[in-house]
């Protein structure tokens, strides 16, 4: 009960989140001139377009669940149902699945826009009217597309294929959307023509696409018109007859497909033997058991297709990080830029700390758990819990370490910071780094998930929220700690003074207390967890 | 080998193995029989180390599992009811690890390791992933891995579940032939046939409680039934002979 009000309360304050910064904005196109209905009308056609491209591949993705992979659809087949209402009755459960979430967080945009605008009631009845067809669209779309596929691909693989080109779509569009510097368009400065400008805004980007017809159906209510019918009946029209044709092609198709998605999975090969000299090579300074369970952990991980989507992410926001250090316009500050620079720098420990507990929430907490159903190999071996936990532990501690002080030292080298915020970064985060692995593995152990299927599910339950939480908590408290002794620094510096005797125990003090709670976050999590992993049953 | 004394275990209200006392000798084939919920697959787990009993003990080779975990699972093999594996391993890459586990010597383990492919009729699939393989095939994979540290104590729950009737032969072949080296193994079973083939002595438990002990004669004296097979004694010993419940409810149908 605990736990859902907590993933409850987060999803509201998402949802608040959305909605307040979309009504800050439009309230502030509002207030540009000849110019702002039609930049708030862009934002609007790029958020249906937006939602229209993740909603085609959740479909695709969901219908592959619904349609093939179900545990079901063995015993619903045997029965005299007809594929065409086999197609409906999933169709149902395909659109709920695939865009509740869309549809939950889209809404405070749509609220913003009317709260905004004030068009009455008319936009909302719109909205519902719109919103219908919208969804039922690429629904269908999706599910024709996904029996295409299986009769050319078998199901298990496509699944991890379609994961993995939404996600790499996904970055790309989030690369592509930062290098574009969209701020530009609020800056008219940039572009050497006014018409120039506002001709680039007004032109539809998709006037063949349902999200653009629903953005033609919104706009006029929004700005105190009539809305355009022809656009609804275009929307309506497409959802309906992609509805019908789907079915038309399920009936035809889908026991051929299906029995194709059947077939067993194609079984790899080992991998090579360079891979494993490299890995045994690397691995050989440590016992046997140790090396054991280093070389299956690696293995396991890297051939997890569920784990990739998450590097591929975890790989573009570092880079759209350290991107943002790059473009850092310093010197256009009021503030001195040798404080600026040294501010910021102390800002980014803790930064970049929470990129690691973030990290760490991913890869670290579900360490445990990926040992899954197997878990009562390890349990049931001459083998002591402390050694295996302590294994999880180096094993992660080694790649978020190198990721921290990448992470650390780059982004200092990019603000120009002193060499002595250099150090010190390096060292805090060095040092934070063993309280963040210590809390990802040692909740992980304390919260273990081992009958999950999709590994990536396990950081998003009540475990992952505590380790978020605390994580923050150490953060926070390392910087907050480290803050005085840094300033008091940087001031002598300023004024080329010499430090007092109480300024000397403040920073000692300081620095005493950083060093304490480090000890504490490295030694209590992994201890609480692994007596916890010692007391579990149900494996 | 095996010594249960007064071996208990309770989830919370519920008694799942009650005061459980029995020996099994080296070189023994003990099969453990009893309905579904006895309190069998417990009872494995305990033996095997993966659950900690509520009370009573456990000595395994003249040591006390409580007090030398360790020592025990060195000469334990354990075959779980379910065979989960390692889903992104292949099948060679398992037998590693395991031995890397157990802490045995490269020396001659990967011509073992290439034996118990060979034994178990999985060499074709060794280099292939886990995910790929049939229940079947897990199953003796499992067995497999199970062996490659040549324990003196094998526990397996339900060992012929999603075996052909190949596989079961040769299991129960290599079964006869480990115990005929000294090895004990210690085994839970639904099929009664099996058991009555396959083991020299036979346990049932009923709701937790060691109800009968000894071997197939030893068993037809006890519930009076001379002639019959181990199924019909075993109805007799459970007290559930008389079963009327499946004609009622087709009376109804």
């Amino acid at each position: 009960m605990v736990k859902n009000l907590i993933l409850f309360f987060l999803g509201l304050l998402f949802w608040v989140g959305i909605f307040i910064v979309f009504f800050r904005v439009l309230l502030y196109f509002q207030g540009i001139e000849a110019i702002g209905d039609i930049l708030a009308a862009k934002l609007l056609s790029m958020v249906f377009l937006c939602l229209f491209s993740i909603l085609i591949f959740s479909n695709i993705v969901t219908a592959l669940s619904t349609y093939f992979l179900s545990d079901d659809l063995g015993a619903i087949i045997s029965y005299p149902i007809s594929f065409g209402e086999i197609y409906f009755s999933r169709f149902i459960e395909t659109i709920v699945n695939s865009s509740w979430m869309v549809l939950f967080f889209g809404f405070p945009v749509f609220l913003a826009y009317g709260m905004v605008y004030q068009p009455g009631p008319s936009y909302y009845l719109m909205l519902i009217a719109v919103l219908i067809p919208f969804f039922l669209t690429p629904a269908g779309i999706g599910s024709i597309m996904t029996l295409l596929l299986v009769t050319l691909l078998p199901a298990r693989r496509l699944k991890d294929i379609l994961i993995l080109l939404s996600i790499s779509l996904f970055v790309a569009l989030y690369i592509f959307f930062r290098l574009l510097q969209p701020e530009r368009l609020v800056d008219p400065e940039a572009f050497s023509g006014l018409m120039d400008y506002i001709a680039s805004l007004q032109a539809p980007a998709s006037p063949f696409l349902p999200s653009q017809w629903a953005v033609d159906c919104l706009s006029p209510i929004l700005l105190g018109g009539k809305s355009n019918l022809f656009f609804l009946g275009l929307l309506w029209i497409t959802g309906l007859a992609i509805l019908a044709i789907g079915e038309e092609i399920f009936s035809r198709m889908y026991f051929e497909a299906w029995s194709k998605s059947q077939e067993a999975k194609t079984a790899k090969i080992s991998r090579s033997k360079f891979v494993n000299s490299m890995l045994n090579f690397f691995v050989r300074p440590f016992s046997p058991t140790t090396q054991a369970l280093l070389i299956k952990d690696l293995k396991v991980f890297f051939r997890d297709t569920h784990q990739w989507p998450q590097l591929f992410l975890i790989i573009a926001l570092i880079a759209i990080y350290l991107y943002n250090f790059r473009v850092l316009s310093l010197d256009k500050s009021p503030l001195p830029t040798f404080y600026l620079q040294n501010l910021v720098s102390f800002l980014n420990l803790g930064l970049a700390g929470f990129v690691l507990a973030a990290v760490a929430v991913r890869f670290s907490f579900p360490a445990v758990s990926m040992e899954g159903k197997s878990f009562w190999i390890i349990r049931s071996a001459p083998l002591e819990l402390k050694g295996f936990v302590q294994t999880k532990f180096w094993m992660n501690f080694f790649f978020l370490f190198i990721l921290a002080e990448i992470l650390t030292i780059y982004s200092n080298y990019l603000l120009n910071a002193t060499r002595f915020m250099m150090i010190l970064s390096a060292v805090t985060i060095g040092l934070m780094t063993f309280g963040i692995t210590s809390l990802g593995i040692g909740l992980g152990a304390y919260f273990p998930r081992f009958k999950v299927a999709n590994v990536a599910q396990i950081p998003t339950g009540f475990g992952g929220v505590v380790y978020m939480i605390l994580a923050m908590g150490f953060i926070g408290l390392i910087v907050i700690l480290e803050a005085r002794p840094v300033y008091i620094l940087f001031m002598a510096r300023l004024k080329m003074a010499s430090l007092t005797f109480w300024e000397f125990l403040e920073i000692v003090l300081s620095f005493l207390g950083v060093g304490v709670i480090n000890v504490l976050a490295f030694f209590l999590p992994l201890k609480f967890g692994m007596e916890k992993l010692s007391r579990i049953e149900d494996i | 080998m095996i010594i249960l004394n007064e071996l208990t275990k309770k989830f919370g209200e519920l008694t799942a193995v009650d005061r459980l006392n029995l020996t099994v000798s080296s070189g023994e084939l003990f099969g453990f029989v009893g309905p579904n919920g006895a309190g069998k697959t417990t009872t494995l787990r305990m033996m095997a180390g993966v659950l900690k009993p509520t009370s009573g003990r456990i000595i395994i080779d003249n040591k006390d599992l409580a007090e030398n975990p360790l020592e025990c699972k060195k000469i334990i093999g354990f075959i779980p009811d379910n065979p989960f594996l390692y889903e992104k391993l292949t099948g060679r890459e398992t037998l590693h690890f395991i031995a890397g586990i157990y802490k045995l010597p490269q020396d001659g383990l990967e011509k073992r390791i290439e034996h118990l492919f060979e034994l178990f009729e999985i060499d074709s699939w060794r280099d292939e992933l886990i995910e790929s393989y049939s229940h079947g095939m897990k199953q003796r994979l499992v067995m497999a891995s199970t062996l490659i540290h040549q324990p003196k104590v094998i526990i397996v729950d339900e060992p012929m579940v999603g075996l052909d009737p190949k596989a079961t032969k040769m299991v129960k072949g290599i079964f006869r032939s480990l115990c005929q080296r000294g090895i004990t193994i210690f085994m839970s079973t639904h099929t009664l046939q099996i058991a009555e083939e396959m083991c020299d002595r036979i346990g049932i438990i009923n709701q937790g409680k060691l109800i009968a002990l000894g071997t197939m004669k030893e068993l037809r004296e006890m519930s009076g039934l001379p002639a019959k097979e181990l199924e019909a004694v075993f109805f007799r010993l459970t007290g559930e002979e008389n079963d009327i419940r499946i004609p009622r409810i087709l009376e109804t149908y």
